[in-house]
């Protein structure tokens, strides 16, 4: 089975997978404490818009998903917070919007169904040492900001209104969290495609949140679902030649009924 | 000796705000001094929360001015001065993640910067808060798995972790028992005679206050002072401020 390591697009796309495994959970953690667990299936669904534009215009579609998507997430906190929009209504709207959009420009053109395909639902041939080297240059700085924000984002969490009233700079993390994880699902939907990286995101600290510990170790425990489940998703997808993102979410889903049956309360 | 100047922890002056065109508080203007154990009274949707949430900088003036130790507002920057336990607060989701240690921990996040790391100072702190709140035992016990007294007790032991020079506590009997309300005020008038902090409350538990506090704030739209809570604090007088006959029940706490 570790034959599969000899190959280069199984190394790449364990550098990816495991890297995305590592950012989507930890920024999962906040959108899940927050209620706010369909942004990640929004922002993707938004990604799949800047793929789509990538594709009909002959431009990078990695980064026209990251552009798209964060574009989304500011206009999305923007509606939130300074017009006090429901967070889940302001989702519904941009996560159908993005979809219809996304098939109009895809029926306009009519002739990349097959590499858009890859994009829904991801595909280990499809990472490229480029992109593993972007996702290597933005994951990195994604990981700096969530670490050093990590104690602001978990007390905003916890209590938006104590944490703005003691000095924290609310609104501008708020801004810097949706942005964060606009960068990191753009970057995940090579590997685990745009309809399932939100269960990336929300499955490993949901699971985690049964076993009834403390943030830090929710987060770290989250993080190690996550880990396990793209190292045997992706070994599924090349044992049996499996969309990658589905099997690594039915890894998640695994684990997450195995947490739900140990913690039954 | 020269007179160390001490200014108001705060100074309000012509204080409105509206909320979607309809007036919440008008013309509000007094001052809060260091060392005051101050209640704040009115019925329901009166603008208590919303006065409390002006002074936190949470909710932003139609007009008026907010002078917070001495500084306007707006350039005020020691938030970790002031200590802030919210309406309901004892309410928390039953499975958030999150200790009892990671929640009075919290109260320190203010002080600590970017990268920051629990420092020494962080730690004791931290410990001191749980000790005076009697919270230390529950340390590592999930802040959703306690009692509505004990979560309240973790939440002002998360505001005083910043050593704030005033505490304000928003209805703090709100989803807590009769046993844990006494113990509460009780908490409340040793803090502030033996620590020295300035407390400033809301609540509707009219008669217990009537010992101890320095000054009560009136709100119902306006905002009216009394020096003297004792002779606020009467069945004619609370009748007239509510607009409805009252009766002040006096309870030994």
């Amino acid at each position: 089975m570790l034959e599969m390591l000899d190959y280069p697009f199984m190394q790449r796309a364990f550098v990816a997978g495991l890297m995305i495994a590592v950012l989507a959970s930890l920024s999962g953690s906040f959108i899940v404490l927050r209620r706010y667990s369909l942004l990640s299936e929004t922002l993707a669904h938004v990604s799949l818009v800047g793929v789509a534009v990538g594709l009909l215009f002959g431009m990078s579609p990695l980064w026209m998903a990251v552009l798209a998507s964060l574009v989304a997430s500011w206009l999305i906190e923007y509606l939130r917070s300074v017009h006090g929009m429901y967070s889940d209504s302001v989702l519904a709207i941009f996560l159908s919007g993005s979809l219809a959009l996304a098939i109009v420009i895809v029926s306009l053109a009519g002739s990349f169904n097959a590499s858009l395909f890859s994009y829904l639902f991801g595909s280990i041939l499809s990472v490229s040492t480029q992109d593993l080297w972007v996702m290597g240059i933005f994951g990195s700085m994604a990981m700096a900001l969530l670490i050093a924000f990590f104690k602001e984002l978990y007390f905003i969490a916890f209590d938006e209104d104590v944490a703005r009233a003691g000095g924290i700079r609310v609104t501008l993390l708020n801004f810097m969290l949706v942005s964060v994880i606009a960068v990191i699902i753009a970057l995940s939907i090579r590997v685990v495609g745009t309809l399932l990286i939100g269960a990336l995101m929300v499955i490993p600290p949901v699971a985690a949140i049964r076993f009834g510990m403390g943030f830090y170790p929710t987060t770290l425990l989250s993080m190690a679902i996550a880990l396990i489940s793209v190292v045997i998703g992706l070994s599924a997808s090349y044992l049996f030649s499996l969309p990658s993102g589905a099997a690594i979410v039915l890894c998640l889903l695994v684990i997450f009924i195995i947490a739900l049956v140990i913690n039954r309360r | 000796m020269p007179l160390k100047f001490s200014p108001s922890l705060f100074e309000v002056n012509n204080l409105n705000f509206e909320r979607q065109g309809n007036l919440v508080l008008k013309n509000g203007t007094f001052k809060i001094l260091p060392g005051e154990y101050c209640a704040i009274i009115g019925p329901n949707g009166g603008g208590k929360t919303t006065l409390v949430r002006l002074l936190l900088g949470l909710e932003k003036p139609t007009s008026g001015a907010i002078t917070l130790f001495g500084t306007p507002q707006n350039r005020f920057r020691d938030w970790n001065r002031i200590g802030y336990v919210p309406q309901r607060s004892a309410l928390v989701d039953g499975s958030f993640p999150a200790t009892v240690r990671e929640v009075v921990g919290m109260g320190r996040y203010a002080k600590r910067g970017i990268f920051g790391f629990e420092s020494v100072e962080d730690k004791a702190a931290i410990a001191e808060a749980m000790e005076l709140m009697g919270v230390s035992d529950l340390s590592n016990r999930l802040i959703g798995n306690l009692s509505g007294g004990q979560r309240q007790r973790v939440m002002i032991a998360r505001a005083l972790a910043s050593n704030p020079d005033v505490l304000i506590v928003d209805e703090p009997n709100t989803g807590v028992d009769v046993e844990s309300q006494h113990r509460f005020y009780e908490l409340l008038r040793t803090l502030n005679r033996t620590k020295k902090l300035s407390i400033l409350f809301i609540t509707h538990d009219i008669g217990v206050i009537a010992e101890d506090i320095t000054r009560v704030l009136f709100v119902n739209q306006t905002v009216l002072i009394s020096q003297n809570p004792a002779e606020m604090i009467r069945c004619d007088e609370m009748s007239r401020l509510y607009g409805t006959p009252s009766h002040v029940v006096c309870h030994n706490h």
